[in-house]
């Protein structure tokens, strides 16, 4: 149990800038998320909580404690590493007994040892390896083993770096469960960093999106996902990525897709005549029109002809053409269009982000992550958030 | 159709078959002087120099080297030389792990102003020739008592011995991932325990290796015990040589059969020593 503040903390490597000015503060027991793609960041954030690296600047404080040339072992912070760090003389059993064993997390009887290793390894799946060597295990049960160490042991602060990143899917998703349960359970402080935008969402009581060593937006899932400040968060989160579309204000109104699509531009949003525009629509926001919603000013309808329908289980990717552009729709396969039929798209306008223009091509990677476009609402206006969806993506 | 290889099998093509010969004329050309070594040290005194390969065999002068008849001839006792060379040897090599592998560690592990000067300057005591420094050397060992000493020895020759072991050393803890470490520090070590207890169980064979070539390069060292010692502190090398002769009559036979049983100590260490030089102790560690 602990609160844990960062105070613009710096790290440079050389003259790479690796974290810089990063303030967060995180409660007691919350579960919080740092989101971001590799090298932006998140382990050097974990080392330098943990205290594994010198910050250059800003001040770490764990439970109120200024943490600034305090030692590892005395912060009383667990960290499951990226690359396992399993010792590799020692079994499993041995490994998991090592934090209870330096006698700074506390005083456990062989007894207690024994029984914490057995109700945690249990938990992971692990239980029937407990004497095997790390090198005689795969991958995955050697990440569950690293896992295992952090969780064994009571600590202010648990720090889990991409925990789950090299299980098979559907292992990920179990102890994706696995440790959202532990966490309420435990009420631990978390910091957990990945990469991979679901187990944010899954995961998170609040989300931190990081890149280039700066947090971009922190928020509850419900706020990164609905108000992402820019089109970097906004293509973060979701799979298949947000659409991102160029258009323009012309006459009042926003124009895109070669004038296939348009709306009244929203008048608190201070647009100009003439001025460009990107329109945020996530994929699964969007759906063929059957005609079972009620009409109104609240849709945006778009025509156009299925160019691809691609089954992906439950749901199908459909890429439409719409327009002189092209729209990535999901649907639910019960209802999808066959390739090459004339369909309607819609979306609530509400659901439709408008980004500001300057960053140009959509598909431009570079341009997205190093000038990325910030929001300047929805379609509907600056302060009309996007209605509650029952079940998002 | 060509037939087809078994595994293992080679392709006889001209140019496989002038590989084979010229390997096999490589190891005939570089065992050469071993073999002849192992013939001379076979010889007695009457055929040393008269025969090639063709002589009546004996084993008396592996007895005579290490007999009271071998001291006489040379004034050295060869026994105790071979026991002062594992002394000296032993003792440079201890020395220089103990003080070697922390220095490795902290040369590995940390950059700090002026540590790459530092490791360089180690480094140059290889390239600098003994002779150069070997003179004043032995006017400092004889003004302070060192001289023919086995404390003398060990402290010379750790000059040979110690920049093996920190740069051998140096680059195993380099490729040690540092998360190892650093997940000690957090389960609740410190430092020092992450060290003994993570790092230094896992470089286990690269002080096998870098104790054995660096006693192996004491052990052949012959100048500094040439000038440095007389007979209590003497080493094989120089016993060995004494065999030749000065202004008697040289025993190639004896200096032979004496440089074979000198060559022993290093290869049995180099035999037990073996099963620690494994590689891959660090597999599973982390993800690869």
């Amino acid at each position: 149990m602990g609160t844990l503040s960062l105070r613009g903390v710096r790290k440079t490597y050389g003259s790479t800038v690796a974290v810089d000015d990063m303030t967060i503060d995180v409660g007691d027991g919350e579960f919080f998320v740092i989101l971001g793609p590799s090298g932006a960041g998140k382990t050097t954030t974990l080392k330098s909580i943990a205290g594994l690296v010198d910050i250059d600047g800003g001040q770490v404080s764990i439970n109120g404690v200024d943490m600034t040339g305090v030692e590892p072992y005395h912060r009383n912070v667990a960290m499951a590493f990226e690359s396992y760090a399993l010792y590799p003389q020692k079994t499993v059993a041995q490994n998991l007994a090592s934090p209870l064993r330096s006698g700074r997390s506390g005083s456990f009887s062989q007894d207690e040892q024994q029984k914490r290793i057995d109700a945690v390894t249990s938990t992971l799946g692990i239980h029937h390896l407990q004497q095997r060597l790390p090198r005689e295990l795969s991958n995955g049960q050697r990440q569950r083993t690293a896992l295992g160490r952090v969780l064994v042991r009571p600590a202010d602060i648990y720090l889990l770096d991409e925990p789950l990143s090299h299980l098979d899917a559907k292992l990920r998703a179990q102890m994706r469960a696995e440790l959202k349960q532990i966490a309420q359970s435990s009420s631990t402080t978390t910091i957990y960093v990945t990469h991979d935008y679901q187990e944010a969402l899954a995961l998170g009581d609040r989300i931190a999106i990081l890149r280039e060593g700066r947090f971009v937006q922190i928020g509850t899932p419900e706020e990164v996902w609905r108000t992402p400040v820019d089109t970097f968060v906004a293509t973060s989160l979701g799979q298949p990525e947000m659409n991102l579309l160029p258009g323009a204000v012309r006459g009042g109104r926003i124009e895109f897709l070669g004038g296939a699509g348009s709306f009244p531009a929203p008048a608190d949003l201070g647009l100009r005549d003439g001025q460009t525009v990107q329109l945020g629509i996530r994929p699964s926001e969007l759906e063929i029109d059957r005609g079972h919603r009620p009409g109104g000013d609240r849709w945006l309808r778009l025509p156009g002809r299925v160019l691809l329908a691609e089954r992906l289980g439950r749901q199908v990717e459909l890429d439409v053409h719409v327009g002189d552009g092209q729209l990535i729709v999901v649907e639910d396969s019960d209802h999808a269009a066959p390739e090459g039929s004339e369909v309607t798209v819609q979306i609530d306008l509400a659901d439709v982000h408008v980004f500001d223009g300057a960053s140009t091509a959509a598909d431009d990677g570079e341009a997205r992550v190093h000038r990325a476009a910030p929001r300047l609402g929805s379609a509907l206006g600056r302060h009309s958030a996007p209605m509650p969806e029952e079940a998002h993506q | 159709m060509a037939t087809e290889l078994k595994p293992g099998q080679k392709r006889l093509t001209p140019g496989a078959i002038f590989a084979d010969i010229a390997i096999v004329a490589w190891f005939v050309f570089a065992l050469f002087p071993i073999l002849w070594m192992l013939l001379l040290a076979l010889k007695n005194d009457a055929q040393q120099t008269s025969t090639y390969f063709a002589f009546s065999p004996t084993l008396e002068n592996f007895g005579t080297v290490l007999s009271q008849r071998g001291t006489d001839l040379t004034s050295v006792d060869f026994k105790s030389a071979i026991l002062m060379s594992i002394l000296n040897c032993g003792g440079a090599v201890l020395v220089s792990l103990l003080i070697g592998i922390p220095a490795a560690y902290a040369a590995g592990r940390y950059r700090f102003k002026g540590s790459e000067d530092l490791m360089f300057n180690m480094l140059s005591f290889r390239f600098a020739p003994e002779l150069m420094v070997i003179v004043p050397l032995f006017v400092i060992y004889t003004q302070i008592g060192l001289f023919d000493t086995v404390f003398g020895m060990i402290w010379v020759l750790q000059l040979v011995t110690m920049p093996l072991i920190v740069w051998i050393l140096r680059s195993y803890f380099e490729d040690m991932p540092e998360d190892l470490e650093q997940a000690a520090l957090l389960d609740g070590y410190t430092r020092r325990k992450a060290f003994t207890m993570v790092a230094l169980p896992l470089v286990r064979p690269g002080i096998a290796a870098a104790a054995l070539l660096s006693f192996i390069f004491a052990w052949n060292n012959y100048v500094f015990p040439l000038i440095l010692s007389d007979t209590a502190a003497s080493t094989v090398t120089v016993a060995i040589t004494k065999f030749l002769g000065g202004g008697g009559q040289a025993y190639y036979n004896l200096t032979a059969a004496a440089a074979l049983i000198g060559a022993l100590p290093p290869l049995v260490l180099a035999l037990t020593i073996q099963r620690y030089l494994v590689q891959g102790l660090s597999f599973g560690a982390v993800k690869g």
